[in-house]
C-alpha cells in the first residue's frame, strides 16, 4: 500500500497535481448519457476501475456514476462497489482521479479516505494529494485528529494556501480561537490569510470579530481589503445599538463616505444607510 | 378625498408583490370630503421609476388587462375589487419601482384627474442569474449571508433538509420536482423575510454565465476549488457544518457552459408525459451537479453551496416551461405526473404530504424534520404550511386561482 502511494505522489509532483483541469471541452457537443437504472452503471464502473483506460474516459465514467447518484432510486444497490472503486481510485497514479475520488469519499465521511489524508499530512512521502487539498477534504468532517496537525501547520508551513486551509479547518475548533485571532491581528500576515481568519473568527466568536472590525475600520494604516472585510462584517452582522453608541466609528464612517477607494466609499454608504446614521 | 389601494386584498406592505398571475386587489374611499357625488369614477394607473416594472389592470381576473382601469367606487367606504398583474417581459428590478395611483376628476366634467392615493408595488420575478443588475446581486448575496448568519441562521434548516438520509423523500422518484419546488419556495420566502425585493434567480446551466461566477456575486473558484469572494461580499462569512467558505471546482471553463448537459430544448423534448420528462433528474440535473467538484457534486453536501439553489431554480423553471408547453398544470391529468409508479413510496403520491414540512418522523420518513412548516406568504395562500405533492403543480393558478404560489419566471409567460 505504502509503495503504491509513494508512486502516486511522484506522479502528482510530475504533473503538478494541483492544476484545475477543465476536462471534456472536446466533448462539448455530446450529451452524456446518465443511465436510469443502477445495473446500467456497471460498464461505467468497469471503466473507472480499469487503469488501461484513458484518464479522460475514467473521469467521464466517474462523473456519470456520480450524476446518477442524484437520480437513481436503486443507486444503493451499487453503492458498495462504487465506494470500493473510489477507494481504489484514491490511490491511482492519476492525480486528478485521486483527487476526485478522495473528494467524493471525504464528502461521505469515509473513514478510509480520512485516514489516508491524515497519514499524508503526517508523512508527506505517503501523501495522495497536496497538503492544502488534504486539509480541505478533511474539513468535510473535521474532528480532533486533524486539529493538532492544522495548528502545527499554521506555525510551521510557509505555503499560503496550506495555511489558509489549516485555518479553515480550525474554524470548527473553539480551542483554536486564540491562534486564529493572533493571525488576524498580525499585519505581517498576507491579506488572504487574515481574511480567512476573519471568517473563522466570525464563526467561533462573533463578538470578538465585531470588535476587531471596528478597530480595523478606525485604523488608518490597515490594509484596504481588511478594512472592507471589517466594514462588511459590521454592516451585515453588527449590533445596531453598539454601533449607534460608538461615536468614533460613526465619525469615521462619514469620513470614509467622502474619501478613499470607491469600494470603501460604497460600503460606508451601505453601512450608514443600514443603521440610519 | 382620499382612497386606499389594497394589493392581494391586504394592507400589509409584505403583500405588495406581483407576478404574471392576477392578484386580487381592492380600492375604497377613506375620506369622502369634497366629493361631488355618492359615488366616484376612480381611474387606476401607474407611474414607474426608471427601469421599473410594468403592471396591468382588469375588472375581472380573466381580463381584459390594460394600463389603466376606471371603476365606480361608492364614497361610503365600501371596497371595489379589481385585478392587477405584471406585464410579461417587464419585471421590476427594485423594490416598489411601480407606483399604482388612484385618481378622480376634480369636478364632474373636469379634465384634471386629482390624485386620491398611491401604492408602490413590485413585479417580483425569478430571473436569469447571469442578467441581474448589480443592485439585484447585492441584495441577493446579502439576503443569503443574513439567512446563513454564521451557519446558525435559518439557513441551517435548509442545509439539513437536503442530506443523504432524506434523499429518498426528494430524489429518484416522481416527487423530485414537486419536492424541490416547495423547498425552493420555502427558501425564497425566508430570503424575502430578510429582503422582500429578492426573488431567487436561476442558473441556466446550458448557457455561459460569466457574470455569475465573479467575486462580487457567487465567487470565482481558485485552483484548489475554494470560492474566492471580494472583501465587500458578505458571503465571505458563509459557514456551513462549522466550516467557513464554499468548495466548488468547475470542470469546465466558467466563461462557458458545462459540457455534456442536455440543453433546454433537448430537455423540453423529453416528451409530453411526466414519466419521460422526469428523466431530466439524471441529465441535465445530475450532470449539472457533477460538472463541479466540491459541495455541489454530492447530495449530502450540495445544499452547502448557494449555487445549488440557483441550479435547482433552473430545474424548476424547466418543469414550469414544460408544464406550459404541454398544459400540465393540472395534477389530475394523468400525463402531468407519474401517478401509478410502483416505486411511489409515501411522499411521492399526489395526495401525500411532503417531508419535512409535515413534521412526520416515523414510518419510512427520516427520523428528523428540520425547519417546521413551509414559510407563509402575505401575497398568496398556496401551497400551505404542509404541502401535498399535488399542491405544487398549479403554481400560477391557471387551474384554480387559489393555487397560486406567488412566484414566476421571466421567460415563462
Ligand atoms: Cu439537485
Amino acid at each position: 500500500m505504502a509503495k503504491k502511494r509513494k508512486k502516486a505522489t511522484r506522479a502528482s509532483r510530475k504533473t503538478g497535481g494541483r492544476k484545475s483541469v477543465p476536462v471534456g471541452r472536446a466533448r462539448a457537443q455530446r450529451v452524456l448519457e446518465v443511465p436510469l437504472a443502477a445495473p446500467d452503471l456497471l460498464p461505467a464502473l468497469d471503466i473507472l476501475r480499469d487503469p488501461s483506460q484513458s484518464v479522460d474516459a475514467r473521469l467521464e465514467a466517474l462523473q456519470t456514476i456520480q450524476a446518477a447518484s442524484f437520480a437513481l432510486l436503486d443507486f444503493d444497490s451499487i453503492r458498495p462497489d462504487y465506494i470500493a472503486a473510489l477507494r481504489q481510485a484514491a490511490e491511482d497514479q492519476e492525480p486528478e482521479l485521486r483527487q476526485r475520488a478522495l473528494g467524493i469519499l471525504a464528502r461521505e465521511h469515509d473513514g478510509f479516505a480520512q485516514e489516508a489524508l491524515l497519514e499524508g499530512l503526517r508523512d508527506p512521502a505517503k501523501a495522495l494529494v497536496r497538503p492544502d487539498k488534504a486539509l480541505q477534504l478533511l474539513s468535510y468532517d473535521p474532528h480532533a485528529g486533524v486539529y493538532p496537525i492544522a495548528r502545527d501547520i499554521i506555525h510551521t508551513s510557509e505555503d499560503e494556501s496550506t495555511r489558509r486551509e489549516a485555518l479553515r479547518v480550525l474554524a470548527g475548533d473553539p480551542a483554536s480561537a486564540p491562534v486564529i485571532e493572533d493571525v488576524l491581528t498580525d499585519k505581517s500576515e498576507p491579506s488572504a490569510i487574515r481574511r480567512m481568519s476573519a471568517s473563522a473568527l466570525h464563526a467561533l466568536n462573533p463578538d470578538k470579530l465585531q470588535r476587531w472590525a471596528s478597530s480595523a475600520v478606525l485604523d488608518t494604516d490597515e490594509d484596504a481589503d481588511l478594512v472592507a472585510t471589517g466594514l462588511t462584517a459590521l454592516t451585515q452582522f453588527g449590533d445596531a445599538k453598539a454601533i449607534a453608541d460608538n461615536k468614533q466609528l460613526r465619525k469615521r464612517m462619514s469620513q470614509l463616505q467622502q474619501q478613499g477607494p470607491a469600494k470603501i466609499k460604497q460600503l460606508a454608504r451601505r453601512f450608514v444607510k443600514k443603521y440610519e446614521l | 378625498m382620499q382612497a386606499e389601494i389594497q394589493i392581494n386584498n391586504s394592507t400589509t406592505p409584505a403583500a405588495r408583490y406581483l407576478t404574471w398571475a392576477p392578484s386580487p386587489c381592492r380600492v375604497r374611499i377613506t375620506n369622502p370630503a369634497g366629493s361631488p357625488a355618492v359615488q366616484l369614477r376612480v381611474r387606476l394607473g401607474t407611474r414607474t421609476n426608471t427601469g421599473g416594472g410594468s403592471v396591468a389592470f382588469a375588472a375581472q381576473a380573466g381580463g381584459p388587462y390594460a394600463s389603466t382601469l376606471t371603476v365606480t367606487v361608492p364614497v361610503n367606504g365600501q371596497s371595489v375589487s379589481f385585478f392587477v398583474r405584471g406585464v410579461f417581459g417587464k419585471p421590476s428590478s427594485g423594490d416598489r419601482d411601480v407606483i399604482i395611483e388612484a385618481r378622480a376628476r376634480s369636478a364632474p366634467s373636469s379634465g384634471n384627474w386629482r390624485l386620491l392615493g398611491t401604492l408602490p408595488v413590485m413585479v417580483r420575478i425569478r430571473k436569469n442569474a447571469n442578467n441581474l443588475t448589480s443592485g439585484e446581486r447585492t441584495r441577493l448575496v446579502a439576503a443569503f449571508a443574513q439567512l446563513n448568519d454564521q451557519g446558525l441562521g435559518r439557513f441551517a434548516d435548509f442545509r439539513e433538509m437536503h442530506v443523504n438520509q432524506s434523499s429518498p423523500e426528494a430524489h429518484g422518484r416522481p416527487a423530485f420536482l414537486p419536492w424541490h419546488r416547495a423547498y425552493l419556495l420555502d427558501l425564497e420566502r425566508e430570503l424575502q423575510a430578510v429582503d422582500p425585493s429578492v426573488a431567487l434567480p436561476y442558473w441556466r446551466f446550458d448557457q455561459p454565465a460569466p457574470s455569475l461566477f465573479t467575486p462580487d456575486y457567487l465567487g470565482v473558484s481558485d485552483a484548489l476549488g475554494n470560492v474566492q469572494l471580494s472583501a465587500t461580499n458578505p458571503l465571505q462569512f458563509w459557514r456551513t457544518d462549522n466550516v467557513p467558505g464554499i468548495v466548488r471546482r468547475p470542470f469546465f471553463d466558467p466563461g462557458q457552459a458545462p459540457a455534456g448537459l442536455r440543453t433546454e430544448a433537448q430537455t423540453l423534448a423529453l416528451g409530453a408525459q411526466y414519466t419521460g420528462f422526469r428523466t431530466l433528474e439524471g441529465n441535465p440535473h445530475g450532470s449539472a451537479h457533477t460538472s463541479f467538484g466540491g459541495f455541489i457534486s454530492s447530495i449530502g453536501t450540495a445544499a452547502r453551496d448557494p449555487l445549488f439553489f440557483l441550479l435547482h431554480c433552473n430545474v424548476d423553471r424547466l418543469w414550469a416551461k414544460w408544464q406550459l408547453q404541454n398544459n400540465r398544470f393540472d395534477s389530475g391529468v394523468a400525463a402531468s405526473y407519474d401517478t401509478n409508479n410502483p416505486g411511489n413510496k409515501t411522499g411521492h403520491n399526489l395526495v401525500d404530504t411532503m417531508w419535512p414540512w409535515n413534521g412526520i418522523t416515523t414510518g419510512d420518513r427520516p427520523p428528523f424534520a428540520p425547519g417546521g412548516a413551509l414559510a407563509s406568504s402575505a401575497c398568496v395562500n398556496a401551497p400551505g404550511p404542509q404541502p401535498r405533492v399535488q399542491d405544487c403543480f398549479d403554481y400560477r393558478g391557471s387551474v384554480a386561482a387559489v393555487a397560486q404560489m406567488g412566484f414566476d419566471y421571466d421567460d415563462v409567460g
